[in-house]
């Protein structure tokens, strides 16, 4: 972490939790957490919100796809952090083998047509954004996939090209596989906000 | 959820940039969000944010810390600068998806 303050907490109430959930938890607090109790006047909120409906609220995807598609994009960004810690969350929601394939190549894996078409689309606006049109969109659309769902997908994407940058950005520390593996079924209980 | 509600949230989270009562200049932060011509060290950070933010080194976050005195400030330059290059993408991709001439909800 290269912010001080981010990784000890800038309030009592913020240095309490982080001991508390550390110590109950029994591993360090991911610095993905830390973020989000540190200065609370400013964006957290807003991004909690936005994170917690997008993952977790009602969608055509489901939350092992949504976290799937996080975990995707975190490899489209190199960033370590976010692929342990979504794919540590995909593998509660869908199996192991096909997260694996997905996140190899996702146009090889055995997956259906209405996603991968999707994620060819998050793939573009990851990479190459300025590149994103109407025939991308379309092509999307005509494999069944719904304008609200491809909007989900869209959030996604939004969300975690975000994520990624500010966790390499501060540089998180990274957590061991089993501590991903605890930090997951925390997410899966507490969610994003 | 409907993607109106998504264009909703995103203002929202654009918004809290803009107008939230931060330590650093609105001007400065939103400069960073839209990826505007900043001054050293703030362009080189948020230029390698926008990039390849796997690269960003100690010393471009140290120098704008340095610059403005407090992590709380150089917090809102990383998460301005993170939080555009991802709204860009959002406005991007909701444009393709009204360019695709589907007019459903």
């Amino acid at each position: 972490m290269r912010l001080n303050e981010v990784e000890r907490g800038d309030t009592l109430r913020a240095r309490a939790l982080i001991g508390a959930i550390s110590l109950a938890s029994g591993m360090r607090l991911p610095d993905a957490a830390r973020v989000a109790f540190y200065h609370k006047d400013f964006v957290s909120a807003a991004l909690g919100a936005w994170t917690q409906k997008t993952m977790r609220g009602e969608s055509a995807w489901s939350v092992g796809q949504r976290e799937l598609m996080a975990a995707l994009v975190a490899k489209w960004n190199a960033c370590a952090f976010c692929i342990g810690a979504h794919r540590a969350v995909a593998v509660e929601g869908l199996s192991r083998e096909t997260v694996d394939a997905v996140l190899a190549d996702f146009e090889t894996a055995a997956i259906d047509e209405g996603f991968r078409a999707t994620l060819r689309f998050l793939h573009v606006m990851t990479t190459r954004p300025n590149d994103l049109g109407g025939e991308d969109a379309r092509r999307v659309l005509s494999s069944g996939v719904s304008r609200a769902a491809l909007a989900d997908a869209v959030a996604v994407g939004t969300l975690f090209a975000i994520v990624t940058r500010y966790a390499d950005a501060l540089k998180f520390t990274i957590p061991s596989e089993a501590e991903f593996a605890k930090a997951a079924r925390m997410l899966l209980e507490r969610g994003y906000q | 959820m409907k993607p109106s509600e998504h264009r909703e949230l995103a203002d929202a989270l654009r918004a809290r940039v803009t107008e939230a009562k931060g330590k650093t200049d609105s001007t400065l932060r939103t400069a960073a969000m839209n990826r505007a011509a900043l001054a050293e060290p703030f362009g080189a950070l948020v230029a390698q944010i926008d990039e390849a933010a796997a690269r960003v080194t100690d010393d471009q976050v140290a120098a704008v810390r340095e610059a403005l005195g407090s992590d709380k400030a150089a917090f809102e330059i990383v998460m301005a600068a993170a939080i555009g290059a991802g709204l860009r993408r959002f406005d991007r991709a909701m444009r393709a998806i009204e360019e695709s001439g589907d007019a459903t909800e």
